[in-house]
Protein backbone atom coordinates (compact mmCIF):
# COMPACT_ATOMS: atom_id res chain seq x y z
CA UNK A 1 0.00 0.00 0.00
CA UNK A 2 1.04 3.40 -0.42
CA UNK A 3 0.40 6.36 1.84
CA UNK A 4 -0.54 10.42 0.85
CA UNK A 5 2.62 11.89 -0.22
CA UNK A 6 2.56 15.22 1.61
CA UNK A 7 5.38 16.71 -0.03
CA UNK A 8 4.07 18.19 -3.26
CA UNK A 9 7.60 19.40 -4.36
CA UNK A 10 8.83 15.45 -4.86
CA UNK A 11 9.22 14.99 -8.35
CA UNK A 12 7.85 12.13 -10.42
CA UNK A 13 11.45 10.35 -10.34
CA UNK A 14 11.83 10.46 -6.60
CA UNK A 15 8.08 9.63 -6.67
CA UNK A 16 9.26 6.71 -9.07
CA UNK A 17 12.26 5.63 -7.17
CA UNK A 18 9.77 5.08 -3.70
CA UNK A 19 7.84 2.81 -5.62
CA UNK A 20 10.62 0.55 -7.14
CA UNK A 21 12.02 0.31 -3.65
CA UNK A 22 8.76 -0.40 -2.45
CA UNK A 23 8.43 -3.06 -4.44
CA UNK A 24 11.86 -4.44 -4.04
CA UNK A 25 10.85 -4.27 -0.06
CA UNK A 26 7.48 -6.09 -0.27
CA UNK A 27 8.63 -9.05 -3.09
CA UNK A 28 11.38 -9.72 -1.74
CA UNK A 29 13.03 -8.06 1.65
CA UNK A 30 9.93 -8.73 3.59
CA UNK A 31 10.01 -12.57 2.68
CA UNK A 32 13.43 -13.18 2.31
CA UNK A 33 13.27 -11.66 6.16
CA UNK A 34 10.22 -13.88 7.17
CA UNK A 35 11.94 -17.00 6.02
CA UNK A 36 15.71 -16.21 7.78
CA UNK A 37 13.77 -15.29 10.88
CA UNK A 38 12.72 -19.03 11.37
CA UNK A 39 16.47 -20.00 10.64
CA UNK A 40 19.79 -19.95 12.91
CA UNK A 41 21.68 -17.32 12.98
CA UNK A 42 24.51 -19.78 11.80
CA UNK A 43 22.23 -20.64 8.80
CA UNK A 44 21.14 -17.15 8.28
CA UNK A 45 24.59 -16.39 7.03
CA UNK A 46 26.03 -19.93 5.81
CA UNK A 47 27.10 -19.76 1.95
CA UNK A 48 23.98 -20.72 0.58
CA UNK A 49 21.89 -18.57 2.74
CA UNK A 50 18.83 -16.68 0.71
CA UNK A 51 20.58 -14.11 2.80
CA UNK A 52 22.97 -13.59 -0.10
CA UNK A 53 20.52 -13.86 -2.46
CA UNK A 54 18.58 -10.99 -1.24
CA UNK A 55 21.81 -8.88 -1.06
CA UNK A 56 23.04 -9.38 -3.95
CA UNK A 57 19.22 -8.01 -5.58
CA UNK A 58 20.06 -5.14 -3.21
CA UNK A 59 23.59 -4.40 -3.77
CA UNK A 60 22.28 -4.58 -7.97
CA UNK A 61 19.69 -2.09 -7.06
CA UNK A 62 22.65 0.09 -5.63
CA UNK A 63 21.23 -0.13 -1.68
CA UNK A 64 24.13 -0.40 -0.32
CA UNK A 65 25.95 3.20 -1.52
CA UNK A 66 23.05 5.30 -1.44
CA UNK A 67 24.82 7.75 1.05
CA UNK A 68 28.13 7.38 -1.71
CA UNK A 69 29.05 10.52 -3.83
CA UNK A 70 28.38 10.02 -7.19
CA UNK A 71 32.25 10.83 -8.03
CA UNK A 72 33.02 7.10 -6.78
CA UNK A 73 30.34 5.52 -8.01
CA UNK A 74 27.57 6.23 -5.50
CA UNK A 75 23.80 6.83 -5.75
CA UNK A 76 24.56 9.80 -3.80
CA UNK A 77 20.80 10.39 -3.55
CA UNK A 78 19.98 13.82 -1.93
CA UNK A 79 19.27 13.59 1.87
CA UNK A 80 14.96 13.89 1.28
CA UNK A 81 15.97 10.50 -1.57
CA UNK A 82 17.72 8.75 1.30
CA UNK A 83 14.83 8.99 3.63
CA UNK A 84 12.08 8.11 1.12
CA UNK A 85 14.26 4.71 -0.44
CA UNK A 86 15.46 3.85 3.99
CA UNK A 87 11.43 4.17 4.79
CA UNK A 88 10.61 1.41 2.06
CA UNK A 89 13.44 -0.26 3.26
CA UNK A 90 12.45 -0.40 6.73
CA UNK A 91 9.08 -0.98 5.57
CA UNK A 92 9.77 -4.47 4.05
CA UNK A 93 12.30 -5.87 6.37
CA UNK A 94 14.31 -3.54 9.03
CA UNK A 95 16.74 -6.25 10.03
CA UNK A 96 17.76 -6.34 6.37
CA UNK A 97 17.96 -2.21 5.92
CA UNK A 98 19.92 -2.06 9.17
CA UNK A 99 22.53 -4.93 7.48
CA UNK A 100 22.36 -2.79 4.46
CA UNK A 101 22.95 0.40 6.25
CA UNK A 102 26.17 -0.51 8.12
CA UNK A 103 27.18 -2.28 5.37
CA UNK A 104 28.49 1.44 4.16
CA UNK A 105 29.70 2.57 6.76
CA UNK A 106 33.58 1.50 5.70
CA UNK A 107 32.72 3.47 2.43
CA UNK A 108 31.01 6.25 3.40
CA UNK A 109 33.57 7.32 6.25
CA UNK A 110 36.25 6.73 3.77
CA UNK A 111 34.52 9.28 1.57
CA UNK A 112 34.67 12.42 4.29
CA UNK A 113 38.79 11.92 4.10
CA UNK A 114 39.48 10.77 0.56
CA UNK A 115 42.66 9.67 -0.10
CA UNK A 116 43.65 8.23 -3.56
CA UNK A 117 44.36 4.80 -1.56
CA UNK A 118 40.87 4.59 0.13
CA UNK A 119 39.18 5.64 -2.92
CA UNK A 120 41.30 3.29 -5.41
CA UNK A 121 41.05 0.24 -2.78
CA UNK A 122 38.32 0.89 -0.09
CA UNK A 123 35.75 3.38 -2.00
CA UNK A 124 35.72 2.46 -5.59
CA UNK A 125 35.54 -1.29 -5.25
CA UNK A 126 32.40 -1.20 -2.66
CA UNK A 127 30.68 1.04 -5.12
CA UNK A 128 31.53 -1.42 -8.00
CA UNK A 129 30.43 -4.66 -6.22
CA UNK A 130 27.18 -6.05 -7.33
CA UNK A 131 27.37 -9.24 -5.70
CA UNK A 132 27.55 -8.42 -1.84
CA UNK A 133 31.09 -9.01 -1.90
CA UNK A 134 31.98 -6.17 0.23
CA UNK A 135 30.67 -5.56 3.36
CA UNK A 136 31.06 -3.10 6.12
CA UNK A 137 29.97 -2.67 9.87
CA UNK A 138 29.87 -0.53 12.36
CA UNK A 139 32.24 -2.11 15.38
CA UNK A 140 31.87 0.51 18.54
CA UNK A 141 30.46 -1.76 21.16
CA UNK A 142 32.22 -3.37 23.75
CA UNK A 143 31.58 -5.96 26.15
CA UNK A 144 31.41 -3.28 29.35
CA UNK A 145 30.67 -0.50 26.86
CA UNK A 146 27.82 0.03 25.13
CA UNK A 147 25.17 2.96 24.49
CA UNK A 148 27.84 4.91 27.03
CA UNK A 149 30.27 5.17 23.87
CA UNK A 150 27.35 7.27 21.96
CA UNK A 151 27.53 10.57 24.51
CA UNK A 152 29.77 13.10 22.40
CA UNK A 153 28.66 16.62 24.14
CA UNK A 154 28.42 15.23 27.52
CA UNK A 155 30.59 15.47 30.53
CA UNK A 156 30.89 11.93 31.11
CA UNK A 157 32.40 11.35 27.33
CA UNK A 158 35.65 13.17 28.64
CA UNK A 159 35.76 11.25 32.04
CA UNK A 160 39.63 9.81 31.83
CA UNK A 161 37.89 7.04 34.07
CA UNK A 162 35.78 5.84 31.29
CA UNK A 163 37.26 4.81 27.66
CA UNK A 164 36.53 2.07 25.25
CA UNK A 165 38.51 -1.48 26.00
CA UNK A 166 39.48 -1.77 22.06
CA UNK A 167 42.84 0.08 22.24
CA UNK A 168 45.73 1.24 19.58
CA UNK A 169 48.59 2.22 19.28
CA UNK A 170 51.07 3.64 17.06
CA UNK A 171 53.82 1.95 15.94
CA UNK A 172 56.18 3.02 13.10
CA UNK A 173 53.68 3.20 10.22
CA UNK A 174 51.41 0.93 11.39
CA UNK A 175 48.68 1.13 13.94
CA UNK A 176 48.46 -2.12 16.37
CA UNK A 177 44.91 -3.02 17.40
CA UNK A 178 44.03 -5.14 20.40
CA UNK A 179 40.67 -5.64 22.11
CA UNK A 180 37.35 -6.94 21.46
CA UNK A 181 34.34 -5.66 19.94
CA UNK A 182 30.82 -6.89 21.69
CA UNK A 183 28.38 -9.54 20.04
CA UNK A 184 26.07 -6.69 18.80
CA UNK A 185 27.88 -5.49 16.08
CA UNK A 186 25.71 -5.43 13.18
CA UNK A 187 27.23 -7.64 10.38
CA UNK A 188 29.91 -8.37 13.12
CA UNK A 189 30.29 -12.11 12.11
CA UNK A 190 29.90 -11.61 8.09
CA UNK A 191 31.79 -8.24 7.54
CA UNK A 192 34.80 -7.99 5.09
CA UNK A 193 35.57 -4.35 6.45
CA UNK A 194 35.04 -2.97 9.27
CA UNK A 195 34.97 0.80 10.75
CA UNK A 196 36.51 0.04 14.15
CA UNK A 197 35.52 3.04 17.11
CA UNK A 198 38.39 2.64 19.41
CA UNK A 199 40.78 4.62 21.89
CA UNK A 200 44.00 5.63 21.13
CA UNK A 201 43.96 8.23 24.07
CA UNK A 202 43.07 7.00 27.70
CA UNK A 203 43.53 9.88 29.58
CA UNK A 204 41.25 12.06 27.29
CA UNK A 205 38.22 9.38 28.40
CA UNK A 206 35.76 8.21 25.30
CA UNK A 207 36.94 11.99 23.77
CA UNK A 208 40.62 9.85 23.11
CA UNK A 209 38.96 7.98 20.45
CA UNK A 210 39.78 6.85 16.93
CA UNK A 211 38.21 5.57 13.93
CA UNK A 212 39.89 3.02 12.19
CA UNK A 213 39.06 0.79 9.06
CA UNK A 214 40.05 -2.80 9.10
CA UNK A 215 40.07 -5.24 6.58
CA UNK A 216 38.41 -8.10 8.56
CA UNK A 217 41.16 -10.59 6.80
CA UNK A 218 43.89 -9.21 8.60
CA UNK A 219 46.17 -11.61 10.71
CA UNK A 220 44.86 -11.44 13.89
CA UNK A 221 41.02 -10.41 13.92
CA UNK A 222 38.91 -13.48 14.69
CA UNK A 223 34.80 -13.59 14.95
CA UNK A 224 32.84 -14.80 17.38
CA UNK A 225 29.39 -16.66 17.22
CA UNK A 226 26.56 -15.09 15.48
CA UNK A 227 24.22 -14.11 17.82
CA UNK A 228 20.67 -16.08 19.01
CA UNK A 229 17.87 -13.04 19.61
CA UNK A 230 14.90 -12.28 19.96
CA UNK A 231 14.30 -9.64 16.73
CA UNK A 232 15.87 -8.96 13.88
CA UNK A 233 16.64 -12.44 13.33
CA UNK A 234 17.55 -11.18 9.67
CA UNK A 235 20.44 -9.17 11.04
CA UNK A 236 23.57 -10.75 11.70
CA UNK A 237 25.21 -9.78 14.78
CA UNK A 238 28.38 -11.09 16.76
CA UNK A 239 31.66 -10.41 18.27
CA UNK A 240 34.79 -9.36 16.40
CA UNK A 241 38.34 -9.50 18.27
CA UNK A 242 41.39 -8.00 17.15
CA UNK A 243 44.88 -9.89 18.43
CA UNK A 244 47.67 -7.46 17.49
CA UNK A 245 46.16 -6.59 14.30
CA UNK A 246 48.58 -4.37 12.43
CA UNK A 247 46.70 -1.44 10.08
CA UNK A 248 48.40 1.04 7.71
CA UNK A 249 48.90 4.40 9.24
CA UNK A 250 46.57 6.21 6.95
CA UNK A 251 43.65 3.55 7.97
CA UNK A 252 42.86 5.54 10.66
CA UNK A 253 40.21 8.07 9.03
CA UNK A 254 39.81 9.84 12.28
CA UNK A 255 42.22 10.45 15.79
CA UNK A 256 41.91 11.72 18.99
CA UNK A 257 41.79 15.29 17.51
CA UNK A 258 38.52 15.37 15.79
CA UNK A 259 36.79 11.86 17.28
CA UNK A 260 34.32 13.83 19.53
CA UNK A 261 32.70 15.35 16.60
CA UNK A 262 32.96 13.25 13.94
CA UNK A 263 31.28 10.47 16.23
CA UNK A 264 28.44 13.29 16.51
CA UNK A 265 28.14 13.49 13.18
CA UNK A 266 28.01 9.41 12.66
CA UNK A 267 25.56 9.70 15.63
CA UNK A 268 23.67 11.96 13.44
CA UNK A 269 23.84 10.23 10.74
CA UNK A 270 23.08 6.77 12.04
CA UNK A 271 20.14 7.70 14.42
CA UNK A 272 18.40 9.48 11.58
CA UNK A 273 19.06 6.13 9.62
CA UNK A 274 17.55 4.03 12.23
CA UNK A 275 14.49 6.58 12.86
CA UNK A 276 13.55 6.35 8.75
CA UNK A 277 13.99 2.42 8.57
CA UNK A 278 11.05 2.33 11.54
CA UNK A 279 9.01 5.00 10.49
CA UNK A 280 8.73 1.81 7.53
CA UNK A 281 8.49 -0.35 10.17
CA UNK A 282 5.78 1.33 12.02
CA UNK A 283 4.15 1.95 8.78
CA UNK A 284 3.94 -1.32 7.80
CA UNK A 285 2.45 -2.54 11.34
CA UNK A 286 -0.24 -0.28 10.53
CA UNK A 287 -1.02 -1.48 7.37
CA UNK A 288 -0.83 -5.09 8.26
CA UNK A 289 -3.27 -4.98 10.92
CA UNK A 290 -5.57 -2.58 8.67
CA UNK A 291 -5.78 -4.76 6.06
CA UNK A 292 -6.55 -7.75 8.51
CA UNK A 293 -9.14 -5.70 9.94
CA UNK A 294 -10.87 -5.35 6.95
CA UNK A 295 -11.18 -8.97 6.33
CA UNK A 296 -11.57 -10.63 9.38
CA UNK A 297 -14.95 -10.91 10.59
CA UNK A 298 -16.10 -10.75 14.34
CA UNK A 299 -19.40 -10.70 15.70
CA UNK A 300 -21.30 -10.67 11.95
CA UNK A 301 -19.12 -7.84 10.40
CA UNK A 302 -15.81 -7.26 9.26
CA UNK A 303 -13.28 -5.48 12.14
CA UNK A 304 -13.28 -2.37 10.80
CA UNK A 305 -16.58 -1.86 11.22
CA UNK A 306 -16.39 -2.02 14.76
CA UNK A 307 -15.93 1.64 16.18
CA UNK A 308 -12.97 0.49 18.57
CA UNK A 309 -10.87 -0.84 16.38
CA UNK A 310 -11.36 1.87 13.74
CA UNK A 311 -9.94 4.81 16.57
CA UNK A 312 -7.14 2.24 17.15
CA UNK A 313 -6.51 2.51 12.97
CA UNK A 314 -6.53 6.54 13.63
CA UNK A 315 -4.37 6.32 16.23
CA UNK A 316 -1.78 4.10 14.52
CA UNK A 317 -2.04 6.18 11.08
CA UNK A 318 -1.61 9.72 12.99
CA UNK A 319 1.85 7.93 14.61
CA UNK A 320 3.11 6.83 11.53
CA UNK A 321 2.14 10.25 9.67
CA UNK A 322 4.01 11.41 12.37
CA UNK A 323 7.28 9.44 12.22
CA UNK A 324 7.34 10.52 8.92
CA UNK A 325 7.01 13.65 9.37
CA UNK A 326 9.73 14.23 12.22
CA UNK A 327 12.08 11.65 10.64
CA UNK A 328 12.48 13.08 7.43
CA UNK A 329 13.09 16.80 9.05
CA UNK A 330 15.73 15.86 11.16
CA UNK A 331 17.44 13.33 8.51
CA UNK A 332 17.20 16.43 5.45
CA UNK A 333 18.43 19.06 7.93
CA UNK A 334 21.55 16.84 9.72
CA UNK A 335 22.46 15.42 6.02
CA UNK A 336 22.25 18.87 4.84
CA UNK A 337 24.50 20.51 7.81
CA UNK A 338 27.87 20.43 9.60
CA UNK A 339 27.67 20.16 12.86
CA UNK A 340 25.10 18.36 12.49
CA UNK A 341 21.79 19.15 15.15
CA UNK A 342 22.19 15.63 16.22
CA UNK A 343 19.47 16.22 19.28
CA UNK A 344 16.78 16.47 16.50
CA UNK A 345 18.55 13.08 14.70
CA UNK A 346 17.99 11.18 18.05
CA UNK A 347 14.22 12.48 19.04
CA UNK A 348 13.28 11.07 15.85
CA UNK A 349 15.09 7.59 16.86
CA UNK A 350 13.42 7.74 20.17
CA UNK A 351 10.34 8.88 19.02
CA UNK A 352 9.89 6.63 15.84
CA UNK A 353 11.29 3.42 17.96
CA UNK A 354 9.03 3.90 20.34
CA UNK A 355 6.55 5.02 18.52
CA UNK A 356 6.53 1.23 16.24
CA UNK A 357 6.37 -0.42 19.12
CA UNK A 358 3.67 1.04 20.47
CA UNK A 359 1.98 0.65 16.57
CA UNK A 360 2.92 -3.05 16.61
CA UNK A 361 1.44 -3.48 19.70
CA UNK A 362 -1.73 -2.18 18.63
CA UNK A 363 -1.90 -4.58 16.01
CA UNK A 364 -1.38 -7.66 17.59
CA UNK A 365 -4.12 -6.62 19.58
CA UNK A 366 -6.54 -6.40 16.24
CA UNK A 367 -4.74 -9.73 14.94
CA UNK A 368 -5.85 -11.40 18.37
CA UNK A 369 -4.56 -14.87 18.90
CA UNK A 370 -3.70 -14.61 15.14
CA UNK A 371 -1.11 -11.67 16.08
CA UNK A 372 1.53 -14.36 18.52
CA UNK A 373 1.38 -16.82 15.13
CA UNK A 374 4.43 -17.09 13.07
CA UNK A 375 2.53 -17.41 9.93
CA UNK A 376 1.77 -13.93 10.33
CA UNK A 377 4.53 -10.76 9.52
CA UNK A 378 2.94 -8.62 12.24
CA UNK A 379 4.89 -11.26 15.04
CA UNK A 380 7.68 -10.64 13.74
CA UNK A 381 7.40 -6.95 12.78
CA UNK A 382 6.59 -6.38 16.82
CA UNK A 383 9.91 -8.46 18.30
CA UNK A 384 11.68 -6.55 15.33
CA UNK A 385 10.25 -3.29 17.05
CA UNK A 386 11.37 -3.85 20.25
CA UNK A 387 15.17 -4.43 19.32
CA UNK A 388 14.68 -1.26 17.67
CA UNK A 389 14.35 0.62 21.06
CA UNK A 390 17.90 -0.52 21.87
CA UNK A 391 19.84 -0.36 18.92
CA UNK A 392 21.86 2.18 17.93
CA UNK A 393 21.74 3.50 21.85
CA UNK A 394 19.38 2.50 24.22
CA UNK A 395 16.16 5.15 24.08
CA UNK A 396 16.65 5.92 27.46
CA UNK A 397 20.37 6.62 27.51
CA UNK A 398 20.12 8.84 24.09
CA UNK A 399 17.27 10.76 25.72
CA UNK A 400 19.51 11.56 28.71
CA UNK A 401 22.46 12.39 26.27
CA UNK A 402 20.10 14.68 24.33
CA UNK A 403 18.88 16.54 27.10
CA UNK A 404 22.29 17.70 27.69
CA UNK A 405 22.33 19.77 24.74
CA UNK A 406 18.75 21.63 25.32
CA UNK A 407 19.36 22.83 29.07
CA UNK B 1 44.82 37.87 10.09
CA UNK B 2 46.60 36.44 7.68
CA UNK B 3 44.60 38.73 4.76
CA UNK B 4 44.65 42.38 6.10
CA UNK B 5 42.21 43.28 3.86
CA UNK B 6 39.06 41.80 1.73
CA UNK B 7 40.61 42.96 -1.18
CA UNK B 8 43.16 41.33 -0.52
CA UNK B 9 41.38 37.91 -0.02
CA UNK B 10 39.86 38.52 -2.84
CA UNK B 11 43.26 38.84 -4.95
CA UNK B 12 44.45 35.51 -3.41
CA UNK B 13 41.27 32.99 -3.17
CA UNK B 14 40.29 34.60 -6.32
CA UNK B 15 43.07 33.40 -8.14
CA UNK B 16 43.09 30.28 -6.57
CA UNK B 17 39.71 29.64 -8.04
CA UNK B 18 40.43 30.90 -11.20
CA UNK B 19 43.43 28.85 -11.81
CA UNK B 20 41.31 25.85 -10.63
CA UNK B 21 38.58 26.69 -13.25
CA UNK B 22 41.86 26.56 -15.96
CA UNK B 23 42.05 22.82 -15.48
CA UNK B 24 39.88 21.67 -18.11
CA UNK B 25 38.70 17.82 -16.42
CA UNK B 26 38.35 20.05 -12.78
CA UNK B 27 36.66 22.57 -14.55
CA UNK B 28 34.42 20.21 -16.42
CA UNK B 29 33.48 17.91 -13.12
CA UNK B 30 32.49 21.06 -11.75
CA UNK B 31 29.94 21.86 -14.38
CA UNK B 32 28.77 18.23 -14.11
CA UNK B 33 28.43 18.81 -10.51
CA UNK B 34 25.66 21.35 -11.12
CA UNK B 35 25.93 23.31 -7.59
CA UNK B 36 26.55 26.85 -6.91
CA UNK B 37 28.93 27.56 -4.09
CA UNK B 38 29.08 30.15 -1.72
CA UNK B 39 32.29 30.69 0.76
CA UNK B 40 30.81 33.21 3.59
CA UNK B 41 33.98 34.12 5.18
CA UNK B 42 34.98 36.37 8.02
CA UNK B 43 37.92 38.07 9.40
CA UNK B 44 38.06 39.77 6.96
CA UNK B 45 34.07 39.49 5.77
CA UNK B 46 33.50 38.62 2.32
CA UNK B 47 32.24 36.07 -0.36
CA UNK B 48 33.02 34.16 -3.06
CA UNK B 49 30.99 32.48 -5.67
CA UNK B 50 31.37 29.60 -7.64
CA UNK B 51 28.43 29.16 -9.42
CA UNK B 52 26.95 26.35 -11.47
CA UNK B 53 28.34 27.68 -14.64
CA UNK B 54 31.79 27.89 -13.42
CA UNK B 55 31.98 31.23 -12.93
CA UNK B 56 34.21 32.91 -9.73
CA UNK B 57 32.72 36.09 -8.02
CA UNK B 58 34.27 37.64 -5.15
CA UNK B 59 31.59 39.97 -3.49
CA UNK B 60 27.61 39.89 -3.43
CA UNK B 61 25.55 38.22 -6.21
CA UNK B 62 22.63 37.35 -6.41
CA UNK B 63 22.67 33.43 -6.80
CA UNK B 64 21.02 30.45 -4.83
CA UNK B 65 23.83 28.53 -3.02
CA UNK B 66 23.24 25.07 -3.40
CA UNK B 67 26.28 24.57 -0.55
CA UNK B 68 27.28 27.06 1.43
CA UNK B 69 31.01 27.42 3.57
CA UNK B 70 31.37 29.32 6.66
CA UNK B 71 34.28 30.09 7.86
CA UNK B 72 37.30 32.29 8.64
CA UNK B 73 40.09 33.73 6.13
CA UNK B 74 42.56 32.17 8.36
CA UNK B 75 41.22 28.67 8.31
CA UNK B 76 40.64 29.27 4.59
CA UNK B 77 44.52 30.20 4.18
CA UNK B 78 45.34 26.99 6.56
CA UNK B 79 42.65 24.59 4.91
CA UNK B 80 44.69 25.54 1.49
CA UNK B 81 47.88 24.54 2.89
CA UNK B 82 46.80 21.36 4.33
CA UNK B 83 47.56 22.58 7.41
CA UNK B 84 44.09 21.71 9.07
CA UNK B 85 42.17 18.33 7.87
CA UNK B 86 38.30 18.50 6.89
CA UNK B 87 37.11 16.77 9.60
CA UNK B 88 39.16 18.55 12.31
CA UNK B 89 38.01 22.03 10.77
CA UNK B 90 34.29 21.04 11.18
CA UNK B 91 35.24 18.83 14.53
CA UNK B 92 36.57 22.59 15.55
CA UNK B 93 33.81 24.22 13.92
CA UNK B 94 36.05 26.07 12.14
CA UNK B 95 34.34 25.26 8.37
CA UNK B 96 30.18 25.21 9.09
CA UNK B 97 28.73 23.21 5.71
CA UNK B 98 24.96 23.58 4.34
CA UNK B 99 24.30 21.36 1.70
CA UNK B 100 23.14 17.83 0.41
CA UNK B 101 26.20 15.87 2.24
CA UNK B 102 26.71 14.03 -0.77
CA UNK B 103 27.29 16.84 -2.80
CA UNK B 104 29.47 18.14 -0.52
CA UNK B 105 31.35 14.84 -0.31
CA UNK B 106 31.65 15.33 -4.11
CA UNK B 107 33.58 18.26 -3.77
CA UNK B 108 36.76 16.74 -2.04
CA UNK B 109 38.61 15.25 -4.54
CA UNK B 110 37.92 18.27 -6.77
CA UNK B 111 40.21 20.01 -3.83
CA UNK B 112 43.74 18.33 -4.39
CA UNK B 113 44.80 20.48 -7.45
CA UNK B 114 44.09 23.15 -5.35
CA UNK B 115 46.40 21.95 -2.49
CA UNK B 116 48.96 21.81 -4.89
CA UNK B 117 48.86 25.57 -6.48
CA UNK B 118 48.01 27.36 -3.59
CA UNK B 119 51.35 27.66 -1.85
CA UNK B 120 52.75 29.05 -4.85
CA UNK B 121 50.03 31.41 -5.11
CA UNK B 122 49.64 32.73 -1.08
CA UNK B 123 54.24 33.10 -1.33
CA UNK B 124 53.25 35.21 -4.79
CA UNK B 125 50.72 37.43 -2.22
CA UNK B 126 53.43 37.65 0.13
CA UNK B 127 51.54 35.39 3.16
CA UNK B 128 53.39 32.66 2.77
Amino acid sequence: MSYLELNLDLTDEQLMLRDNIRKFALEVMRPTAMKLDQMTPEEVIAPDSIFWDCMKQAYKLGLHKILIPEEYGGLGLSPIEVHMVVEEMGYGSSDIAIALGVSCFPAFLASMVPTDELINNIIVPYCEDTEAKIMGCWAITEPDHGSDSLAPGTAQFKDPNIYGQCRARLEGDEWVINGQKAAWVSMGTAATHAMVYLTIDPSMGFAGGGICLVPLDLPGVSRGKPLNKLGQRALNQGEIYFDNVRVPYEYMLVDQESYEAILDITLATANAYVAAVFTGVARSAYEEALNYARQRVQGGKPLVEHQHVRYKLFHMFKTVEACRALSRAAMVYNLSTSPPATEYSIASKVFCTDAAFQVAHEAIQIFGGNGLAKEYAIEKIFRDARAGMIEDGSNDSLALFASERLI
Amino acid sequence: MIFESTAKMYDVLGELFNELMKDQPLYQKFIDSDITIRFNISDPDGYIWLTRDGKVICGEADYKPTIEMTLSGDTCHKFWLQEIKMPVALAKGLIKAKGPLPKVLNLLPLIKPAYVIYPDIAKKHGIL
